[in-house]
């Protein structure tokens, strides 16, 4: 399992973890770089479907990042964000992926540092579990062309 | 911008292009009113771009303002000059001629791309201004300056051919020769902003001898992400990280040092906290933060929370003490910083690795002279005098200030008074006949109707920034090969103008209709590229950014590779969503050019005054019978204007005039509509009748209250009254005051406590303004004013110390051991202890009067907020949309806050924030039409079930179920965060822009690459 690079989707939202990825680049911060940013307006804009969707596609994990407790621009959209996050994870068990493997995050704009601090421990924590049940399906089927090692 | 230029006068003066001077004249440029702004600097941005974050929100200052630069520089109706300076002023109000000099760039403006080429070859010739910038890393004091150019030294310069010869883009001109130029103008606003103190001379601080003791702006350049140390917190003597960082506060402030102001620079208390909060914030338990202080200044609004977060939740140290010399020892690495304990009065010594002075403002001397060419009088500390009712009127008519200038304050007060002068100086050009400016049209959009996608993508390689870390012409050539791509090229700085221009050609030439940037973040670029794809005659909405460089090159420096392979896999994902992006188009509205003016306070009456005589119909409502609010209650300011006389003038010129119509008896009872066509509803009147107005801009105006908390005896004994009540008592029956002998004020009675903790701000003030009174009617009476902190900021801390000369006895009482009252007969025993003699005072007093403060209107903001759906702070009072950059903005676009209804303030403040409103909202009326954007959310009928769910999600209650039976979502009150898109269990609804298959694309283009 050496060679395990997990690809992990971080849906941002606008006005906060976007702006605080950005912040870790104007600061120079470094994460991994299995980390790839997807832009939402608002938390809350992610769908029980964008998540379930990515893993089907193969993420190793998925998380979503908001703004802190109380400093949504919409009111309330990241703890909403964060109700959906938690029901998703209930079905995670059920479908035969780990539920460690989804997660919801808060940080403010201003936090750069934060967001490379999670996107680092997010990073090792799925490396730790390694492929997601359907990445290593899906590396079965394309032995060829697929960099995991399925034993 | 030379096509626009008027002949006559007929345009505003900006002096300044600080962010006071780009607000300004944005908001006079947005109410299309022309304007010249002059900056003595290469760039404008001022004293702002050189912060690293601000409070309270600490966000990266550079990401706060240069949209607000960008803005600046491509606003019509402003013409931008820098390294100008004013030379001589001649005329009048509406009539001033200006002599300006500009002093030669020697690059010309249009062909730099600010690639740094010149820099890295000559950077001897390459011009960077003394002083702090020493620090910085090259001419351009930061990289998003506007104009973004370099600017050469030509004296330094000894080979001009090849230093002409090294610019790629040949925007190297040495015969440039500068120029002077009179100009005429109707009104100039002065808004130079502050120098710092310079703490140099003062040798037991050590500022010029020791490198670890730096001023709070060189700590922020430290800190600072654009800094000299790429924004790692390193010692300046030995490079290692401080464990032990020291602020002392009031250095150059309130008359202490030699030189000093008499003022207070009332900034710098919250400068000293934010970074020690972003100081520990990012080092946690691995430094330690103590801030020296007199008197902990955080008076503005919700700056209380601020500081208790700092204490609480960061463990910042504070000790009430003015250190009194920092040294080295001999051979030793660490300061040794000796101060007195504030009980008991020991001597103590302690170690740190850094020294932060908070140094105040004063005023440059280049600006006292140019404030002697506009013919200004100045006060004792050489700032303009300015109108005791109105922050920006100076001695000379048609000359106005704001900022740092008219006294020492933050950036959302200079925000503030920045509007508030636009408001005022674009008055005196009075109303003009709009002129139609040949603006060349815009190519129509195409239709894409049945076209297949080409995409053309262009890569930035933005210098060393994304070029020095991954190979930008191996991400060209694969992004080529991507499907639907017809052109993909390489483009230097993407964002230069030539650049722009490439892209426009090459969209019009290849007949591409998506557009990719492979560049830096949208949120700070998108318009950006929007604007060139609509000029290019493509719909706006059809171009995407993959941040290749905030979010790849940035962050992964280190690991080419990886960064080369992220690259790709977002641009990759950037044109799988680009392709399935559709023409959308912005919401717009015509616009109700008449004003809803809430509250019949110096503040509504005011803003409705200014709006009436730009000739703006105002409906002025206020809910008690007559005019003149909680300020018709009060006789003097500190400054000993009168109040009353003031009032009266107000109302009168209200009540009689033309564009002023006023509804008193007025309770808000319904609204609708949305901004530029509002309709709210009320009763008035004795018999209530319900009423509607039709309006495009609403502002609330309406207030505060006075607290009255159940303390200190009051309403239980004689004896205990509040501030107010004492004035009237002054004023009133001067000779009971006469026979006092003592007189005790408690300050903060009800403010700063767990129940309020917010300041009241104007309780300082308006006990030093009674004691001062007292004083002059009984010079033998006995003032003891028992205080927490003494929160006279900018200049009203010299009536604090005058007060303090008259023998008026501060002393200072802490949270957990409040003064003990006591009644004693018709008088009151009050027991505390003072703090420096360390012993315990009773003193029984004529008069207990206690600083109450004021708290919002619980009730009358609650109704409001829930009518208007406006969100408020916790204390209850609106909530603007950006508390440093839209101070009198409420997120509800239409809406504006003024007056003590945004938080606890004086009456000039008060008065500085009216006219602010008024400019604000004269920037929405002057547009026929009003744009909403298009990221709104859509229904699709056919697929709605009419489930409710959506009308549930939307935290701002938006959509209903309409008379057809499915739900309808008006786009122009959409706020656009698409809770009800994900909320929906049909997927009936879609926000636009961000559609779920553009979501849905991106992750399948992210996993076909990555996975099999």
């Amino acid at each position: 399992m050496d060679t395990f690079e997990p690809v992990i989707v971080a849906f941002c939202c606008h006005y906060c973890a976007y702006t605080a990825a950005d912040m870790a680049g104007s600061q120079r911060l470094t994460y991994p770089s299995n980390v790839k940013i997807i832009r939402v307006p608002c938390s809350s804009k992610v769908d029980a479907l964008h998540i379930v969707k990515a893993f089907e596609m193969g993420a190793d994990g998925v998380y979503v990042a908001g703004c802190l407790e109380g400093d949504c621009h919409f009111k309330n959209g990241n703890t909403r964000a964060a109700r959906m996050v938690d029901y998703v994870q209930k079905y995670m068990d059920e479908i035969g992926i780990e539920r460690e493997r989804l997660e919801m995050v808060m940080m403010s704009a201003g936090m750069g540092y934060r967001f490379a601090q999670v996107a680092t421990e997010i990073t090792e924590k799925i490396r730790k579990l390694g492929p997601s049940s359907i990445h290593a399906a899906i590396c079965r089927q394309h032995v060829d062309t697929c960099a995991v090692v399925v034993e | 911008m030379q096509t626009i230029q008027s002949q006559h006068s007929n345009r505003v003066l900006v002096i300044g292009g600080g962010m006071g001077g780009i607000r300004t004249a944005l908001d006079l440029a947005e109410a299309e009113k022309n304007v010249i702004l002059v900056d003595k600097a290469y760039a404008i941005g001022g004293l702002m771009t050189q912060l690293d974050r601000t409070f309270p929100t600490n966000n990266c200052d550079l990401c706060t303002l240069s949209p607000n630069l960008s803005e600046g520089s491509r606003q019509e109706f402003i013409e931008l000059l820098t390294m100008t300076t004013v030379k001589d002023v001649k005329g009048e109000k509406g009539d001033f001629t200006v002599l300006l000099e500009t002093a030669p760039r020697y690059i010309n403006l249009d062909k730099c791309t600010a690639c740094g080429d010149c820099h890295k070859k000559f950077p001897e010739c390459v011009r960077f201004t003394p002083g702090l910038d020493h620090r910085a890393p090259t001419c351009m004091r930061y990289p998003q300056a506007t104009p973004q150019a370099f600017s050469i030294d030509l004296a330094k310069c000894t080979d001009v051919e090849a230093l002409m010869k090294c610019c790629p883009a040949g925007a190297i001109n040495p015969d440039d020769m500068g120029r002077k130029r009179e100009v005429s103008c109707g009104s100039i606003v002065f808004s130079s902003g502050g120098a710092l103190f310079d703490p140099s001379h003062l040798d037991y601080l050590g500022y010029a001898t020791q490198p670890d003791v730096v001023t709070s702006l060189e700590y922020e350049r430290i800190l600072s992400a654009s800094g000299p140390t790429m924004g790692q917190l390193v010692r300046p003597s030995n490079g290692k990280q401080p464990k032990k960082v020291a602020w002392i506060q009031c250095i150059g402030s309130r008359g202490l040092q030699k030189g000093a102001g008499q003022y207070c620079s009332s900034a710098c208390c919250m400068f000293a906290l934010k970074e020690a909060i972003v100081t520990k914030e990012r080092f946690q338990d691995d430094i330690e933060t103590t801030i020296f202080f007199m008197d902990m200044r955080t008076m503005g609004k919700d700056y209380e929370l601020y500081y208790l977060r700092a204490k609480n939740d960061f463990g910042v140290r504070f000790v009430r003490s003015r250190p009194h010399s920092i040294l080295r020892e001999p051979g030793k690495e660490n300061l040794s910083l000796t101060y007195s304990a504030e009980e008991g009065g020991r001597n103590l010594t302690e170690e740190f690795d850094m020294v932060v002075l908070s140094t105040g403002f004063r005023v440059a001397d280049d600006v006292k002279e140019l404030a002697g060419k506009l013919g200004l009088q100045l006060n004792t500390s050489s700032f303009p005098k300015t109108d005791g009712f109105n922050p920006v009127v100076t001695s000379v008519p048609g000359v106005y200030v704001a900022g740092v200038i008219e006294s020492p304050k933050d950036i959302p007060e200079t925000m503030v008074q920045a509007s508030a002068a636009a408001c005022m100086a674009g008055r005196d050009l009075g109303i003009t006949e709009k002129i139609e400016y040949e603006i060349a049209p815009l190519p129509l959009e195409t239709l894409l109707v049945g076209e297949e996608p080409r995409v053309g993508v262009f890569i930035c390689d933005c210098g060393e920034n994304i070029g020095g870390v991954i190979d930008v012409a191996t991400l060209a050539e694969f992004a080529g090969t991507l499907p639907h791509v017809a052109v993909a090229e390489l483009k230097g700085h993407g964002c230069s103008r030539e650049s722009m221009q490439q892209i426009e050609d090459t969209i019009k030439t290849e007949r591409l209709n998506r557009v990719v940037i492979g560049g830096c973040s949208p949120r700070t670029h998108e318009a950006k590229f929007q604007e060139v794809v609509r000029r290019a005659g493509l719909n706006k909405y059809l171009v995407e950014i993959a941040n290749i460089r905030d979010q790849v090159t940035w962050v992964h420096a280190n690991h080419p590779d990886e960064a080369t392979e992220k690259a790709k896999d977002l641009l990759k994902m950037a044109v799988g969503s680009v392709v399935r992006s559709q023409p959308l188009a912005d919401h717009s509205l015509p616009m109700n050019k008449n004003v809803l003016v809430v509250g019949g306070g110096i503040t509504g009456m005011t803003t409705a005054l200014q709006l009436a005589e730009q000739g703006v119909k105002v409906f002025l409502v206020e809910k008690s019978a007559g005019l003149g609010g909680f300020a018709a209650g009060l006789w003097r300011t500190l400054e000993g204007n009168d109040i009353q006389a003031f009032v009266k003038d107000l109302i009168s010129r209200t009540e009689s005039h033309d564009n002023i119509q006023v509804i008193t008896r007025a309770i808000i009872v319904d609204h609708s509509g949305m901004p530029g066509m509002f309709k709210t509803g009320m009763q008035t009147g004795k018999q209530m009748f319900y009423r509607q107005i039709e309006h495009g801009v609403t502002i609330l105006a309406t207030g505060a209250l006075p607290n009255r908390p159940r303390l200190y005896l009051l309403d239980e004994c004689e004896a205990v009254s509040t501030q107010r009540e004492l004035q009237n008592l002054i004023e009133e029956s001067p000779e009971t005051v006469s026979s006092w002998d003592n007189v005790v004020m408690i300050q903060c009675a009800g403010s700063r406590t767990p129940d309020n903790p917010n300041c009241s701000r104007i309780c300082c003030q308006n006990a030093v303004k009674n004691a001062l009174r007292i004083k002059e009617i009984n010079p033998e009476a006995r003032i003891f004013v028992l205080f927490r902190d003494m929160r006279t900021y900018g200049f009203q801390e010299e009536y604090y110390q005058k007060a303090r000369e008259l023998g008026v006895i501060f002393s200072r009482y802490s949270l957990d051991k409040p003064p003990v009252v006591a009644a004693s007969g018709s008088m009151v025993d009050v027991t505390f202890t003072d703090p420096i003699i360390g012993r315990q005072i009773t003193v029984t007093a004529d008069c207990l009067c206690l600083s109450t403060g004021l708290i919002a209107d619980e009730d009358g903001n609650d109704e409001l907020a829930r009518i208007f759906k406006l969100p408020r702070t916790g204390d209850g009072y609106f909530l603007e949309d950006h508390v440093k950059l839209r101070p009198v903005d409420l997120p509800v676009p239409g809406f504006f806050v003024a007056g003590t209804a945004h938080g606890p303030k004086t009456i000039r403040e008060s008065v500085g924030q009216a006219l602010a409103v008024a400019s604000r909202a004269l920037t929405m009326l002057a547009r026929d039409s009003i744009n909403l954007g298009a990221a709104a959310a859509k229904v699709n009928r056919d697929l709605c079930a009419a489930c409710l769910i959506c009308v549930r999600a939307c935290p701002f209650g938006i959509p209903f179920i309409n008379a057809d039976g499915y739900s309808e979502i008006d786009p122009a009150k959409c706020h656009g965060c698409g809770m009800c898109a994900s909320a929906c269990p049909a997927k009936a609804i879609q926000l636009m822009q961000f559609e779920d298959d553009r979501i849905i694309a991106k992750l399948e283009e992210l996993f076909e690459r990555n996975i099999a």
